[in-house]
């Protein structure tokens, strides 16, 4: 590139600030972002040294939960497929490692990781084809709130021959007393270590997301939500690209639902089910769709309102939680849907901090080799 | 020489109504063709067919000697097929930059790369950079494709529909909703494209026609009415009975 | 073989009440579009304030029309403050929806506590009809009468009347209803608070066969949404037809082998779903 063009691109990053409209489809990936990243990362790895254990507990159901979110919104936010089933692939994790562990002994964590890795692909891989074959545009394209019925079906189903075989998955009470985790040396984990050992796979996860939502193929996905039809015509196998996000976002949904199963040592058929499903979907909109972080926002508020709740009004939670969603939904301008949700107005809180701070910072976005701006 | 667009006899139904029917025509290697009519004649409904949109009722379509009837829409684009929309079919929430990579890649191998954060890809985004500045949008690269004027978006819809470096363009209405100045700048512009793309063009406005079209089609109630060379056109009469109504539809009211 | 009959006649009563209940959702979501699955809940609802008027004043039909006009005007509420907003976008209404139904449900069981209330059929409506050695509950006979009832009422305001043709041709093409004059939104709006009521209606009706219990809401909006896509939605021949097979399917299901009577119901709905999303009678869906 020129320098002339160069110099070009670098003025744009360093002016991205008040045009960087909260959201992914807008906010750069600059310096500014990836250092809070990594100060919360540090934060949350010292946490359990101050504070009580129930706290790093709730930190930890965050993570899941964040995780479980996120995995959602590589369906529902970026390639714009709405799912009400997404619990399907949490208890098919949470289940796979129960059962390994519980009626099959086999007690190394990795390998209960691995088998749910590949149970949660081949279920959406077998779920996804009759699915999307009839969902999208293009000849022979139903309306896609049949897609979504569909979703709710699937979780229902899981949930339902769960309940029913009940010598393998413990019928409708499920199964319980899954022990501490087994790392593969040493002894069992206490909660302190699992803790630590979800937080590394929780940034792995979300780091693989982000990379894969950045690529060329995340691109895709977002064009296909935007405008389907176009993408088609530009040459993309739109059907592959649902599909194949389809099948990814399931398999990180049942990475989150192993983790959730050694931390709640039990696993029962609702988290198949729509009980399961309606959290995902809250926590995603709550968030923020438009944002990466903004389903682990998301899980943060979730998680410190059920918190309290479970404390003063454990009664009335459900009451609680579909307030949540009516507010979470009616409370977001639609027709503007970058800043809908928590997670940009986090986004623009801080990058109005960052414009409050000194030069300092914009002379390191300026010296970075900058993505262009519009990431 | 061989056609690089042929149909055979095609035609659809909804129901009841032929919306295009029996239209058989091919386009040479080169060659500058519009499709005209009054509104309603069918010309969308026929770029969608020849795009697969649209699945016929009848009648085959070739491209290149192949027969691409039952063809997906994407393999048609790599085929070397493209097509601009008459209403603007952009990506709305993402910048103009996004838009113009996206386009691009979508005959790439590179589309599938699903590790590499996209803005890395030098390739890509100098490509981006050439084709936005072609179309002289490139300084309104981070914007919004939403918050455009309806005139540059028109010209990234035009820019999108060159990415896939087709050998076959076709062209909805490129100057619709255009003040006659943009499309004075259109018109100059689809003059430009070299002899190595092939431009099938729908357009109403005839300054635009005849300033680009070697040959011209007219449709009217889903059939081919005449064809000819531009001069042939606009001497015809029954052109002009088509285009002032008095000419009714051929079967009778 | 002959208890065969009895079960026969239970599995149809179970049809007309999943009838009742699935023609208020068939009508919003067929003719509005709309997406609301807080169904199953204001099904509670109506069973609940049916029990309630039963409770106080002792009169089976006046808990029907009290159910009927308390949950039309839930409905309207619903209406105004939240779908009128939501206007074509599905998924948001399938959200808002579920947050309304979970509120409901928590409602209901605030006020009327979680034990399960059995609803006993009406006076003059208990017993049951000898027919040999066998016993046909005079309710589930009732049920059954005022399921035809309104399926007669509704195939004939479907075929017959005006406001029927309106919503078809609503159904087809919207935006040339509206250009014709008609006032398409005042008829999608009644058409909505038709199905409230109809819900209402079917949550007192259905009580003593269903049951009232706190988490029925769940279960019946599946019941509700399987019986939909499996008959089909824009024809109310469509939703009687999906009651039945449903109905019979489930009800005989459990009666002779339980333990997988459980999923038959959504194996079907999910090979309706992704091989004949239509439904058996439906308007195509594409």
């Amino acid at each position: 590139m020129s320098d002339e063009r160069k110099r070009s691109t670098v003025e744009t990053a360093a002016v991205a600030a008040p045009d960087a409209v909260a959201g992914r489809r807008f906010g750069a990936t600059t310096m500014q972002d990836a250092g809070v990243v990594t100060v919360v990362a540090i934060i949350v790895l010292l946490l359990p040294l101050f504070i009580p254990s129930f706290v790093s507990s709730l930190v930890t159901k965050i993570m899941i939960y964040g995780l479980f979110a996120t995995s959602l919104n590589i369906i529902w936010g970026y390639a714009n497929i709405p799912s009400f089933g997404h619990a399907a692939f949490f208890g098919a994790g949470a289940y796979t490692a129960a059962i390994l562990v519980i009626k099959l002994g086999i007690t190394s964590f990795w390998l209960g990781l691995l088998v749910a890795i590949v149970v949660s692909a081949a279920i959406a891989a077998i779920l996804g084809i009759p699915a999307f074959r009839v969902f999208g545009v293009g000849a022979g394209a139903v309306n896609p709130i049949y897609f979504l019925l569909a979703t709710i079906a699937f979780g229902e189903l899981l949930s339902r021959v769960a309940i029913t075989i009940r010598p393998v998955t413990g019928g409708s009470t499920g199964l319980s007393g899954v022990p501490k985790a087994h790392i593969g040396f040493g002894s069992a984990l206490s909660e302190k270590q699992f803790y630590y050992l979800v937080f590394v796979l929780g940034v792995i996860c979300l780091f693989l997301m982000y990379r894969i939502l950045s690529s060329h193929y995340g691109y895709a996905l977002r064009g296909i939500h935007d405008n389907e039809k176009r993408m088609q015509a530009l040459g993309y196998n739109t059907w592959l690209y649902k599909y194949t996000s389809w099948i990814i976002a399931g398999v990180f949904g049942g990475i989150a639902g192993v983790l959730f199963c050694y931390f709640g040592s039990s696993v029962i058929p609702s988290q198949f089910a729509m009980a399961t499903s309606d959290i995902s979907f809250l926590l995603v909109i709550l968030g923020g769709t438009t944002v990466f972080f903004g389903p682990l926002v998301g899980s943060i508020f979730y998680v410190g309102i059920e918190y309290v709740v479970s404390i003063y009004l454990p009664a009335r939670w459900p009451l609680i939680f579909g307030g949540l969603i009516v507010i979470a939904i009616m409370a977001t301008p639609w027709s503007r849907q970058r800043y809908q949700g928590l997670g940009p107005g986090v986004l623009l809180l801080w990058r109005w901090l960052g414009r409050a701070v000194p030069r300092l910072w914009r002379r390191e976005i300026a010296e970075a080799p900058s993505p262009k701006r519009g990431v | 020489m061989a056609p690089l667009l042929e149909t055979k006899e095609l035609s659809v139904h909804f129901g009841g109504l032929a919306a295009v029917r029996s239209v058989t025509f091919g386009i040479e290697p080169g060659e500058r063709l519009a499709l005209i009519g009054p509104n309603g004649a069918g010309k969308t409904t026929l770029f969608n067919l020849l795009t697969g949109q649209l699945k016929p009722s009848g009648g085959k379509v070739y491209f290149k000697d192949q027969d691409i009837t039952n063809a997906s829409v994407f393999s048609r684009t790599h085929m070397g097929m493209a097509r601009s929309f008459q209403i603007t079919s952009l990506f709305p929430e993402q910048s103009v930059m996004v838009n113009a990579m996206i386009g691009l890649q979508g005959v790439e191998k590179s589309r599938y790369a699903f590790f590499r954060p996209i803005f890395k890809d030098r390739v890509l985004t100098s490509a981006a950079q050439e084709l936005l500045e072609s179309a002289e949008i490139w300084d309104l690269r981070d914007e919004v494709v939403s918050s455009l004027a309806y005139g540059q978006q028109r010209k990234l819809e035009i820019a999108l529909s060159l990415a896939s470096h087709p050998d076959l363009l076709m062209l909805d209405e490129p100057s619709c909703g255009l003040t006659a100045a943009e499309s004075a700048d259109i018109t100059k512009r689809v003059r430009a494209l070299g002899k190595k793309i092939t431009v099938l063009m729908i357009a109403h406005d005839m300054d635009l026609v005849f300033g680009v079209a070697e040959r011209v089609i007219l449709l009217h109630y889903g059939e081919i009415a005449c064809e000819g060379t531009c001069d042939e056109i606009r001497s015809n009469a029954l052109v002009r009975e088509i285009y002032m109504g008095s000419r009714k539809q051929p079967g009778g009211v | 073989m002959s208890q065969a009959l009895v079960t026969g006649l239970n599995g149809l009563s179970y049809a007309f009440i999943l009838f009742l209940l699935a023609a208020g959702f068939s009508l919003t979501f067929g003719v509005m579009g709309v997406l609301n699955l807080a169904h199953g809940a204001l099904y509670m609802l109506g069973a609940y304030i049916g029990l309630q008027v039963i409770a106080s004043v002792h009169q089976f039909w006046a808990a029907v029309v009290v159910a009927a006009i308390a949950l039309a005007i839930v409905g309207y509420a619903l209406y105004w403050f939240f779908l009128k907003k939501l206007y074509n976008k599905v998924p948001q209404q399938g959200v808002l929806t579920i947050g309304v139904s979970l509120i409901i449900a928590n409602v209901v069981l605030w006020i009327w506590g979680p034990i399960s209330h059995t609803m006993m059929s009406p006076r003059g409506l208990t017993g049951a009809v000898h027919v040999g050695s066998l016993g046909f509950p005079i309710y589930r006979l009732f049920v059954v009468g005022i399921g035809v009832l309104v399926l007669a009422l509704l195939w004939y305001m479907q075929d017959r009347t005006r406001v029927g043709a309106i919503i078809r041709a609503g159904m087809d093409n919207r935006d040339m209803t509206v250009s014709l004059g008609i006032n398409y939104g005042l008829v999608s709006t009644c058409v909505f608070l038709l199905g409230m009521a109809l819900a209402g209606v079917a949550g007192v009706i259905g009580a003593p066969i269903t049951g009232a219990y706190p988490s029925m809401g769940d279960n019946l909006l599946l019941l509700t949404l399987i019986v939909v896509v499996v008959g089909g939605t824009g024809y109310i021949q469509g939703t009687m037809l999906g009651a039945l097979v449903i109905g019979m399917l489930d009800t005989f299901g459990k009666a002779y082998i339980p333990s997988v009577a459980l999923f038959f119901s959504w194996i079907v709905f999910l090979a309706v779903l992704l091989l004949r999303p239509s439904g058996l009678i439906g308007r195509k869906v594409f």
